[in-house]
């Protein structure tokens, strides 16, 4: 029976990361490679340039220009190569296209990895606060989830396009996850604990992260253009939340007619 | 297995919390390797996908 209810997730999960990769390509990577071409035209080369020799102590001395600020961040962590991104698939020594796929086939390959996943955290919240997603509720399921992992902290960190300024990777992330912890308790105390205290307790979750604050880069001026990231950053949103509502209504489907048909 | 036409859970408590943890850890770990792991090759497979989620990403 466990199985059942993992092999639901993995098919909804399978099936939404497909239809968001359709999805994408129709409303953000054309964006994302638009904004490349910013990226990697006047300061890009040669910032890279400049870290390459000096891949690890004298890199992080550097000033942290926008662009600068990203490419240490990375620097510092892996590869400088992977900043610039394998543009025509080309390969690097370090980074690159897993398995030399092209660079479709790997949007879809993390997509399908990436809807699995956040397919097995919804199914695994539901599961384990008892509250079964079916179809006449997945759609508000898929509406939370994309509440708690995109709309709740894109308002701390909106989603960026390449060549955006940012802050210390590590802090976003840390910032991220918790937000996105903070925000999945805040929602099922709202919506699915009756009482008011837990309402109230909801409420507090969801804005604690917020109140926080999340790290912000402290120079935001940037080579891509701003129409770009305000329409990328409406293009991101959009596209997961349809992503989400798919997940959640093919997940309820999943749920009655392969986890239920035992 | 609990009896219930209702619920679209028919699992008992025990195997409903055992399947839940398993999937919680398992989509974690997928959504972490996916939008969060530190590697090159990680990173420039899903680079695409990691903005589109928009997850904190270099």
């Amino acid at each position: 029976m466990i199985v059942r209810y993992l092999l639901a997730a993995l098919v909804a999960g399978l099936f939404s990361g497909v239809l968001m990769t359709a999805a994408q390509e129709a409303r953000v990577v054309p964006l994302i490679l638009h904004a490349e071409e910013f990226e990697g035209g006047d300061e890009a080369a040669p910032a890279i340039e400049g870290t390459t020799p000096t891949t690890d102590g004298a890199a992080a001395t550097q000033e942290h220009s926008s662009l600068g600020a990203m490419i240490l961040d990375v620097a510092s962590a892996l590869s400088p190569v992977s900043v610039a991104y394998a543009h025509e698939g080309e390969d690097h020594e370090e980074g690159g296209i897993m398995f030399g796929m092209s660079r479709f086939s790997g949007t879809l390959l993390a997509n399908l990895v990436t809807g699995t996943g956040f397919a097995l955290l919804l199914a695994g919240f539901s599961l384990v606060s008892g509250n079964p997603i079916t179809i006449a509720n997945g759609a508000l399921w898929g509406a939370a989830g994309w509440l708690a992992v995109h709309m709740l902290p894109a308002i701390g960190l909106p989603p960026e396009l390449p060549g955006f300024p940012a802050a210390d990777l590590t802090q976003r992330q840390i910032w991220w996850v918790a937000t996105v912890a903070l925000s999945a308790a805040g929602l099922y105390l709202l919506f699915l604990k009756p009482g008011i205290v837990a309402k109230v307790a909801g409420v507090v979750l969801l804005a604690a992260p917020q109140v926080y604050g999340a790290p912000q880069p402290s120079d935001i001026s940037s080579n891509v253009p701003a129409v770009l990231g305000a329409e990328f950053a409406v293009a991101a949103l959009a596209t997961t939340l349809f992503f989400w509502i798919v997940l959640g209504l093919s997940l309820g489907f999943a749920n009655e007619k392969i986890a239920k048909a035992a | 297995m609990a009896v219930s036409n209702t619920s679209s859970i028919t699992l008992s408590a025990n195997d409903r919390l055992v399947a839940g943890v398993f999937a919680l850890l398992l989509g974690a770990f997928l959504v972490f390797g996916a939008g969060l792991a530190n590697s090159a090759v990680l990173h420039d497979t899903a680079h695409d996908t990691r903005h589109s989620y928009g997850f904190p990403c270099h």
